[in-house]
């Protein structure tokens, strides 16, 4: 008998929550006044058919007005099988996800604005909706989780009165309303992506840089080889722009729907540190409409809180600018090295070919390869302060350099964030730290939108809890390195601790000639809490419930 | 500003229950029964959750210099209010009310009021 998803989670395993597909219920009448979106799928019909009635047109209850990301479908059917005891093997739980994530996902348009939640990255929703809204919503998960759902008015109606009974929270007309046009079923994003005449293979050479924060940028280029539909092999070979560190990577990928990445990926050498490169990560990512450039996440940890910031572009035999080893240069500097890293350069170039905005003079082309090359700048005192872009020929970075003639302010990043100690069952969370540089913008106030990032900045780094004595041991919290990655002491005291991340600039003064200090607040936290009767799992970012007694 | 995704949602509805019963620190280290009110000048202002933090400058009767920190709400509510990651800057002066650190010697405030040097109301969280 082959081993089903029911028999195979058991009820520990029911590590999901909230946005779910729901029974079929009542008739779909509203939704009738809306074209739903037929189903074709044989095993879908005959899976899910018995509760979700098919009419003549195809359209079966609920799932035709419905419309996800493959998270959102993969928690749909876990729903089911636990909710409503549906039987699948998991060879069918995957084909059925991957069937509706292609006929019932999300266009890349659509999918763009919600990405952070699917590649696990903080994200700013201040201010995306109403208070009333954040209290109907966003009290037990992004708002994002909601918007990666499209559903015709009678669905959004359906589903906010089934799940407010279900968790116990108010059904209110404005949440239908503003989701019902916010997060339509049909859209014209969707129809432009149905009237696509197909995706391409992305089999062949892609072009990568992935960048890991406190580990600097790695540029490189991956194989990608086609293994079935839609799934694909890939190996990635990178090398970091800082010290010239290789990494190999082998993964396989299935992208749904031409757009969604979804793949693992594992290193070649041995992952003995939690940051460590070649630790198994899994990989989500968006592919641009043109399939010629993707951009996501590939990540790893307790809270995800490790990894690389990806694009890939395909690659051309054109030659290709993909990242320059300095993120910022000071106005009057001179002869400043510069490496340019890329595909394709061309043995006879010239001073002429590169590019970096006025009042940035290429003095000499040091050197050149295909993949590299090393000039030298001048930048005039007078230059435009702010990003420039960099160019070689026609391939561009834009913003790629920043000009600036002081750094005014140290940001730690993230600014805000959750470490966890760890026990028998729980790994510790732990927390990569940057001390980044900036330069007030023209507005010329501090932590304002037209700020400029200068890119990292060299510190030293320092843990201090709240309200704690001068000079006090912060060892009983954890330790931060050199490098500013923060690591939760061994033992697990059962306390939260509230604490500053302190970076003290080795180089950059204020105006009163005392080095720059950042900081950032951490919260240093239980193995694991509950809330409202529910669980918060880590590594799913998610609120959980065990489901019903079976 | 940001909002963690998931990561807060306890930390900021202070309900975070774990096992055993602990809570974040929330404000039971403040003594809410009593209010003080300081005047001096903004060193820095953090608009993060869990909980925005003003560190400013207060002069003592002597004219030293003393380290304080205010925290308060956090930015999904200020926001609401106006507030940004701007809205007190470096060197402002303020008079800022609040209940006091429980603990002898630590100089931290449960903020409940802000004034700026004008007497302006930047901030009123009394209940």
């Amino acid at each position: 008998m082959p081993q089903t998803f029911r028999t195979r989670l058991g009820r520990s395993a029911c590590l999901f929550a909230g946005l779910v597909l729901g029974p079929p219920g009542q008739t779909q009448t509203l939704a009738d006044r809306e074209q739903g979106i037929p189903v074709t799928d044989p095993l879908v019909i005959a899976k899910c058919g018995g509760c979700h009635t098919r009419d003549e047109r195809g359209n079966m209850q609920r799932l035709s007005w419905e419309r996800t990301t493959p998270e959102g479908w993969q928690d749909a059917l876990k729903d089911m099988i636990l909710r409503e005891g549906l039987s699948v093997t998991p060879p069918e739980a995957r084909a059925i996800v991957k069937y509706l994530s292609g006929s019932h996902g999300l266009a890349a348009e659509e999918a763009e604005p919600v990405r952070y939640d699917p590649e696990r990255r903080i994200h700013d929703e201040t201010g995306m909706v109403s208070e009333s809204l954040h209290e109907t919503c966003g009290k037990c998960h992004s708002f994002a989780r909601a918007l990666s759902w499209r559903r015709s008015e009678a669905d959004w109606k359906q589903f906010a009165d089934s799940h407010g009974n279900r968790y116990h929270i108010p059904s209110t007309a404005e949440a239908v309303e503003y989701l019902s046009k916010a997060a339509p079923l049909q859209s014209p994003a969707w129809d432009a992506w149905n009237a696509r005449t197909g995706a391409q293979s992305l089999s062949g050479r892609w072009l990568v840089t992935a960048s890991m924060p406190g580990d600097g940028t790695y540029s490189g280029e991956m194989q990608i080889d086609r293994d079935g539909d839609d799934e694909y092999n890939t190996r990635a070979t990178l090398t970091s722009i800082r010290d010239g560190t290789r990494i190999l990577r082998t993964g396989r990928t299935i992208v749904f729907g031409g757009s969604a990445w979804r793949g693992r990926s594992k290193g070649s050498g041995s992952a003995v540190a939690p940051d460590g490169l070649s630790t198994e990560a899994r990989e989500v990512l968006l592919l641009e409409a043109d399939q010629s450039t993707a951009e996501g996440r590939w990540f790893w940890g307790q809270y995800q809180e490790f990894g690389f910031e990806v694009k890939l572009r395909r690659a051309s035999s054109e030659p290709t600018l993909l990242a320059v080893d300095r993120p910022s240069l000071k106005t009057g500097s001179r002869a400043i090295r510069i490496r340019l890293i890329g595909d394709h350069f061309p043995a006879q170039i010239g001073a002429a070919d590169l590019n970096f905005g006025p009042g940035v003079t290429v003095r000499a082309i040091a050197s050149n390869s295909p993949n590299e090359i090393v000039a030298q700048l001048d930048v005039a005192a007078d230059a435009p302060l702010g990003k420039h872009d960099a160019a070689f020929r026609r391939s561009s970075l834009p913003g790629a350099l920043a000009i600036y003639d002081r750094v005014d302010y140290l940001k730690v990043t993230p600014d805000s964030i959750v470490a966890a100690f760890g026990d028998r069952n729980h790994p510790k969370g732990y927390q990569q730290f940057e001390a980044i540089g900036y330069q007030r913008g023209p507005d010329g106030r501090a932590h304002t939108a037209d700020d400029v990032a200068l890119g990292p900045v060299d510190a030293a780094w320092a843990v201090q809890v709240f309200h704690a004595a001068e000079g006090g041991s912060s060892d009983s919290v954890g330790a931060i390195n050199s490098q500013g990655l923060f690591t939760p002491a061994d033992k697990n005291p059962n306390l939260n601790f509230d604490c500053w991340v302190i970076a003290t600039a080795r180089d950059e003064k204020d105006r009163n000639g005392a080095p720059l200090v950042g900081k950032s607040y951490m919260v240093v936290t239980v193995p694991t809490y509950v809330f409202n009767g529910r669980r918060y799992v880590r590594d799913l970012d998610r609120w959980v419930d065990d489901g019903p007694d079976r | 500003m940001r909002t963690p995704s998931v990561l807060w949602i306890p930390f900021l509805a202070g309900l975070l229950l774990p096992d055993p019963v602990q809570a974040h620190h929330g404000w039971q280290e403040f003594d809410e029964k009593t209010e003080v009110t300081v005047t001096g000048m903004v060193t820095d202002f953090h608009y993060v959750n869990p909980h925005c933090v003003v560190e400013f400058d207060v002069k003592d009767d002597k004219g030293r210099i003393q380290k304080w920190q205010g925290e308060f709400s956090n930015p999904g509510v200020l926001s609401r209010r106006g507030w940004h990651a701007a809205y007190l800057e470096v060197g402002d002066k303020l008079t800022i009310s609040g209940h006091p650190a429980k603990k002898d010697g630590v100089l931290a405030l449960h903020v409940t009021r802000i004034l700026s040097a004008n007497g302006e109301l930047k901030l009123e969280l009394r209940e």
